[in-house]
């Protein structure tokens, strides 16, 4: 019987999922015994053509990382759809939008105005040179792929089977996605493949938290040191705990947690929570000065608030795309363009 | 559609006296829709985020005044709401779509203006823009 066919591939992702990938250690030769890899452009040479000559289906997974952003990443999704029996959105963000998604509060105009233009203070470019579609060389015509207004994840874009979160996702659990799919023994469709309970659920530090937590003062993670046995938001400083699913470790306990840093919720929502800022806010807004809270002036809880400093770029760092809201409004966006 | 305010309000205190107050034979005002709450500290802010997303133009929230919630749910709201505010605005929403009145019992004509000077607000801020993404 011919082995499983495995495809991976990157879209608007900073290269750490193909690391995740490697870092399997010795257990990707188990993979490689078990399955052929057909397409795996960042480490062995694949072009497109391969994969446009295969047949569709036959391939039996692909793993895809990264956001939506730019033409030639949603040709080559689509692409891998149609050749794929099943596809996996592979870290934070294929799977919500991810640290690129973050760009939904700006659109393509102003990204490439601080890229390129006179938002950049690094960058001379008295010519005002941007990046084309098309450039006419004395060679021929040279092409760039188109640079969306709005990042996707990848369920915005195609259809997905299977999410395995994380930024990037934990080597555990990409093995058991694998053991799984190749069992033939398949979850239902949609499922995310990491535990369900919330990061606060499997906390070592809860035992240190008090029956009520009453925030007086905000503090940023760069201004203290936080003991490493209390729990970061008793001490005033914003985790995502309490909205994020576990299972960034496999012993349970957060991975940025066990480096005495508050966890920023690259795991995603847990299935109950539809909107991670909204429940963030719900969560935070209540403890941030409870304590006394009936004879606190409307100014003093302003200004007390106020101390969250970029509350939607902290709560959606990692799903702005997926959030209900998707994207900031802008009055330049102009109807139908991605 | 019509409708521009989503209005919560709680089950226990403002809405029961509203109920009273408003002739049945009197066709609503499609201009807004009220939806009941068991207090304004139990409404979660997806939801007015769902409604903002959908269609509404803005949402006003009816909470006990101070010392008036049994459940001291009203400070909670009023702390969300803040916070929701700034959100909403790095969003490019007018924060000015969201909005905390508070009202006791008994006071449905207080009740009414609150809800018809935000939807006068709320025409002078017109829709929120609808996004198109493919």
């Amino acid at each position: 019987m011919p082995k499983p066919k495995v495809a991976f591939y990157w879209c608007a992702s900073c290269g750490g999922c193909e690391e995740a990938i490697v870092d399997l250690n010795e257990d990707i030769l188990k993979v490689v015994e078990l399955v052929d890899i057909v397409f795996w452009p960042c480490a062995m040479d694949f072009k497109y053509s391969d994969v446009r000559k295969m047949k569709d289906n036959e391939i039996t997974v692909a793993f895809i990382n990264g956001a939506i952003r730019n033409d030639e990443q949603e040709k080559m999704v689509r692409l891998l759809r149609e050749k794929a029996q099943l596809v996996i959105a592979f870290g934070s963000c294929s799977q919500l939008g991810g640290i690129p998604g973050l760009a939904n509060f700006w659109d393509r105009e102003t990204i490439f105005e601080s890229s390129y233009g006179k938002n950049c203070p690094s960058v001379d470019n008295p010519k005002r040179i941007f990046p084309q579609t098309k450039s006419k060389v004395p060679e021929g015509e040279l092409t760039l792929p188109a640079f969306h207004n709005t990042v996707r994840s990848l369920d915005q874009v195609i259809d997905v089977d299977y999410y395995i979160p994380g930024c990037a996702p934990p080597p555990y659990l990409t093995m058991k996605a694998i053991g799984v799919i190749l069992s033939g023994e398949l979850p239902e469709k949609g499922t995310v493949l990491a535990p369900e309970k919330t990061l606060c659920d499997e906390c070592s530090r809860n035992d240190s938290k008090p029956e009520k937590i009453s925030i007086k003062e905000i503090k940023r993670i760069s201004e203290v040191i936080v003991d490493s046995k209390k729990c970061f938001l008793a001490e005033g400083v914003i985790c995502m705990g309490p909205v994020t699913r576990s299972g960034c470790t496999e012993e349970g306990d957060g991975k940025c947690i066990s480096a005495n840093m508050p966890c920023r919720g690259c795991f995603g929502p847990p299935p109950e929570v539809k909107d991670v800022g909204g429940k963030m806010v719900s969560a935070l807004a209540s403890i941030v000065g409870l304590e006394g809270e009936e004879n606190m002036s409307d100014e003093d809880a302003e200004k007390l608030i106020n101390q969250i400093v970029d509350p939607a770029g902290y709560f959606y760092r990692f799903s702005l795309p997926t959030s209900l809201l998707r994207r900031k409004r802008m009055s330049n966006l102009v109807k139908g363009e991605k | 559609m019509n409708t521009k305010a989503i209005i919560f309000c709680c089950n226990w205190s403002v809405y029961p006296g509203l109920l009273l107050s408003e002739d049945t034979t009197v066709e609503p005002d499609p201009e807004y829709k009220i939806i009941v709450n068991m207090c304004s500290g139990r409404l979660q802010p997806d939801l007015i985020l769902e409604a903002l997303k959908d269609s509404a133009w803005g949402v006003m929230i009816a909470a006990c005044p101070p010392e008036e919630c049994e459940h001291d749910g009203n400070y909670k709201a009023k702390r969300r709401v803040l916070l929701l505010k700034r959100v909403l605005e790095q969003f490019g929403i007018e924060p000015q779509r969201l909005k905390l009145e508070w009202i006791d019992k008994g006071e449905s004509v207080k009740f009414k203006k609150a809800i018809s000077d935000f939807i006068d607000e709320l025409k002078e801020l017109g829709p929120i823009k609808k996004l198109e993404i493919n």
